[in-house]
């Protein structure tokens, strides 16, 4: 019965969305009135279907429902609540499932937000969305349906992936991924709308980076949770491991990264128009690429869900995104001219025009690597496979050079620069950068990559605060505020100038804990008896025994192992195994004693026993700054509520002084 | 620049036409399939004691026996699914083949609790540290290696062995010639 009431919910959506489709966009062209109301009342239906049928899903979950296809297949009886409930993302189905009910969340978002704004482009960028939902209800309803009915109804399933009932942040880790990825849908139908509609004006372009920068947000803050769940789950010592789908969130990343700061080139000077539109399309096609990848069974990596059939479905709706966008790119593309031209080679656009070109470079190197085995196998029938040394060494660089361009972009003006402007903006961050290098250096720090690192750091910081303070800074002086009072204030006059500031210091701390992280790692492995132990920079780290417990959905042994510090401080942590019916390996669980400074990882590879009592062996790492890189996602956080917040009308934005319209384009 | 542009865009129809083709040609094939390198290689010896009565047992004392070894784990739900046909066949082809079954990264006492209630017709090795699992490839558990009578491993066989008639064509293969045995 929940099966027939979740699918008919999935063919209300289909319905909502092709009828939302077709009248959104050929209304839109013809500019027929009255047709945008149909256009709402679809995105709203399409909206409440997708939420009914993803509560129906829920409902058959928590009811452990086995005569619905998916509850069969991810449900058993054993789980606990909580990971039933996220089930509903744990296998290829139930996530696609819920793909389209945070895109109903965000066309119904979308609508509510431009409601007063009488626009064609609104229209037509909601039947593009719209088009985007078809393929995904489409998905549920055809080849990806999570509502079939299964007899005989079994008694009990087999319950969810182990890695993914493991750890609590598989609670939150995908619902922000998949927030970031579907965002993207909106900058796309934005982009698609301003093509078709021949114009890109200051307020629609607005609404293109504010919904970008949202989609961003979660992106980000859902890239770092899933290296901070690698980390705390699969317990190799890492965050990052260039795994196909781990490249698949970051394409997007990159290219949404770019477009948020070709953006100010184009508010500034009005060119850059069609590159800013390629980054908005590319990144909807990359986050579509992403998914085909975790979806259709042909690359290799922890996260791809099974075997299925529905990567040529998957591919076509690729092909027609990047055909689309081409198409339009070529044929309306002329319609949007630069009005101006690239200023003196030291100024604030040209760094950002480098700063995209690396971006784009980074991306392209990125998505070469990842595709690069299969495009092998399509066409000598060999198999490779490419390692993170070839990432690792392209992207180092290019990271490093886009680090640089961070302190280099924010001092240069926009326009020309004068000859004065090296000695007046650059004197004190590359003395701070330099400082920071013989610091390191006098502390025993070793390495060209990390010292660059952190003397960039230091240089970058320095203007990245510089940048922050100083305005606030003038005010004191000039009004005699006190000086929290008049940070706010010039925090609230330049919002989005701020929180982009915000967002670099969050950037510097990954970068640095990146550098330091997998520089100055330590590692060892050893075999202790109880009673034993064994050292690892200003860790002991002693074995007591072996513990054994059961719980509903696994069983587990772990290590019981006192760690003793330099100081004396000591905790007892306890790696576990964990054994799960339905898989064929163990699933370790790391242990993890942190400090600001460091982090001593632990890891139970075997255990035994012999004539003196149990035995274990241990992978032992210890990782300098690495939690600097998930504490950096309030900081990321902040930055963009900062710069997305609405601003009052009336006070002047940055960036607004070449405004046709000053009350429209605020940001 | 609109000659430019139009050029940009061929440019990057054809990287995508490429890439797609790329793509299309991935379809079919299982990316997570990893070569089983030891097929048709001498199977490495081992030491091990068996979990009932701690006897040693090596493979050079199994020379001139065609060996299926299955590596099970008290934990693995597909293992206690395929013992009972393992059980069986090892009843049946008794002196055609010996059966031995190794403990994989479990304690003596779980594997000793799910192996008694199974009555298993055949012995049960212990694997301390998992090293024969390690030199053996191991992938994860079930798996089930069939070694000639030469000591060649012929092939293995990943998940769980349930239809008994594929276990006997196996066997069967064992003692025929080298080039008859099938893939895993």
């Amino acid at each position: 019965m929940r099966g027939t009431v979740g699918y008919a919910f999935v063919l209300g959506a289909l319905l909502a969305a092709v009828f939302g489709a077709v009248v959104g966009i050929e209304g839109g062209l013809r500019r027929r009135a009255g047709t945008r109301a149909w256009v709402e009342r679809a995105t709203s239906a399409f909206f409440l279907c997708m939420l009914g049928a993803n509560l129906t899903m829920v409902w058959a979950l928590v009811a452990h429902d086995f005569s619905v296809h998916y509850v069969s297949q991810v449900g058993s009886r054993a789980t606990p609540l909580v990971y039933t409930v996220v089930s509903l993302w744990s296998a290829l189905e139930g996530s696609i499932l819920f793909w389209g009910v945070i895109l109903g969340v965000y066309l119904f978002a979308f609508m509510r937000a431009q409601a007063s704004r009488p626009d064609r482009a609104v229209q037509l960028a909601q039947g593009a969305m719209l088009a985007a939902a078809t393929f995904f209800a489409f998905l549920i309803a055809g080849p990806a349906n999570p509502f079939g009915a299964v007899v005989p109804v079994p008694p009990d399933g087999p319950g969810p992936n182990p890695l993914l009932q493991n750890h609590i942040l598989m609670v939150i880790h995908p619902p922000m991924l998949y927030s970031g990825y579907v965002g993207m849908t909106v900058p796309f139908g934005i982009a698609v709308a301003a093509l078709l509609d021949g114009r890109l004006g200051e307020a629609w372009l607005t609404t293109l980076r504010r919904w970008t920068l949202l989609a961003w947000t979660f992106l980000t803050v859902g890239i770092i949770l899933g290296s901070w769940w690698a980390y705390a789950v699969l317990g190799w010592g890492g965050y990052w491991a260039w795994d196909p789908v781990e490249n698949a969130s970051f394409l997007p990343w990159l290219t949404a990264t770019a477009f948020l700061h070709s953006t100010m080139v184009q508010e500034r000077r009005r060119i850059l128009k069609l590159w800013t539109l390629s980054l908005a399309l590319g990144s909807f096609a990359l986050t579509v690429l992403g998914t085909f990848m975790t979806r259709s069974g042909i690359f290799n990596s922890v996260h791809s869900f099974t075997q299925s059939d529905i990567g040529p479905t998957f591919l076509v709706f690729l092909a027609v995104v990047v055909g689309v966008s081409i198409v339009l790119l070529a044929v309306r593309g002329p319609a949007l001219a630069p009005e101006d031209a690239l200023p003196g080679v030291a100024s604030r656009e040209t760094a950002i025009l480098v700063n995209n070109l690396l971006f784009a470079a980074l991306t392209f190197t990125v998505l070469l690597g990842t595709v690069f085995p299969l495009l092998r196998e399509a066409f000598s029938g060999v198999r490779v496979s490419v390692g993170a040394p070839y990432f690792n060494r392209m992207a180092v660089p290019l990271g490093i050079a886009i680090l640089f361009l961070m302190g280099v972009g924010p001092s240069l003006p926009w326009g020309r620069a004068d000859r004065g402007v090296w000695r007046r903006q650059f004197l004190l961050p590359a003395g701070v950068g330099a400082a920071v290098l013989v610091a390191c250096l006098a502390a025993g720090l070793r390495g060209a990559g990390p010292l660059t690192i952190f003397a960039l750091a230091g240089f970058v910081g320095t203007v990245t605060l510089r940048e922050l303070l100083v305005p606030a800074w003038a005010r004191m002086r000039e009004k005699g505020e006190r000086p929290w009072t008049s940070f706010l204030r010039s925090t609230a006059r330049a919002r989005r100038r701020t929180g982009g500031y915000l967002v670099h210091l969050a950037m510097i701390l990954v970068f640095v804990a990146i550098a330091a992280s997998s520089a100055y790692v330590e590692h060892t492995t050893g075999t202790l008896g109880a009673g034993d132990s064994l050292q690892l920079g200003a860790y002991t780290v002693r074995f007591l025994g072996l513990k054994e417990g059961t719980e509903p959905h696994r069983r587990w042994i772990a290590a019981r192992v006192e760690v003793t510090t330099r100081a004396g401080a000591r905790r007892t942590l306890e790696p576990r195994m964990n054994f799960y019916e339905r898989s064929t390996d163990p699933v370790g669980s790391p242990a993890v004693a942190s400090t600001a400074f460091e982090d001593l990882y632990l890891t139970l590879l075997a255990f035994g026993q012999d004539a003196r009592g149990d035995t274990a062996s241990f992978n032992v790492w210890t990782f300098p700054l690495v939690g600097w890189i998930w504490w950096s996602i309030p900081l990321f956080v902040l930055g963009a509520l900062v710069a997305a917040w609405p601003q009052r009308r009336g006070l002047p934005a940055l960036g607004q002084e070449r405004a046709a319209d000053p009350a429209r384009g605020t940001a | 620049m609109n000659r430019r542009l139009s050029l940009a865009l061929v440019g990057l129809a054809v990287l995508v036409g490429v890439l797609f083709f790329a793509f299309a040609r991935g379809f079919g094939r299982d990316p997570h399939e990893v070569p089983f390198m030891l097929k048709g290689k001498p199977a490495p010896d081992f030491a091990l004691t068996r979990l009932d009565t701690g006897e040693p047992v090596t493979l050079a004392q199994l020379r001139g026996e065609p060996v299926v070894l299955n590596f099970w784990a008290s934990w693995c739900g597909p293992c206690k699914l395929e013992h009972p046909t393992l059980s069986r066949a090892a009843r049946r082809h008794q002196g055609d083949a010996r059966f031995y079954g190794v403990v994989f990264e479990d304690t003596p006492e779980n594997a000793r609790a799910f192996a008694q209630p199974m009555d298993p017709s055949f012995p049960q090795l212990v694997d301390p540290h998992s090293r024969m699992a390690v030199d053996y490839g191991v992938t994860g558990v079930p798996e089930t290696y069939f070694i000639d009578a030469q000591g060649v491993i012929r092939e293995k066989y990943v998940g769980p062995l349930l239809d008994e008639a594929e276990l006997t064509r196996r066997l069967r293969a064992l003692s025929g010639p080298r080039a008859s045995g099938a893939g895993q």
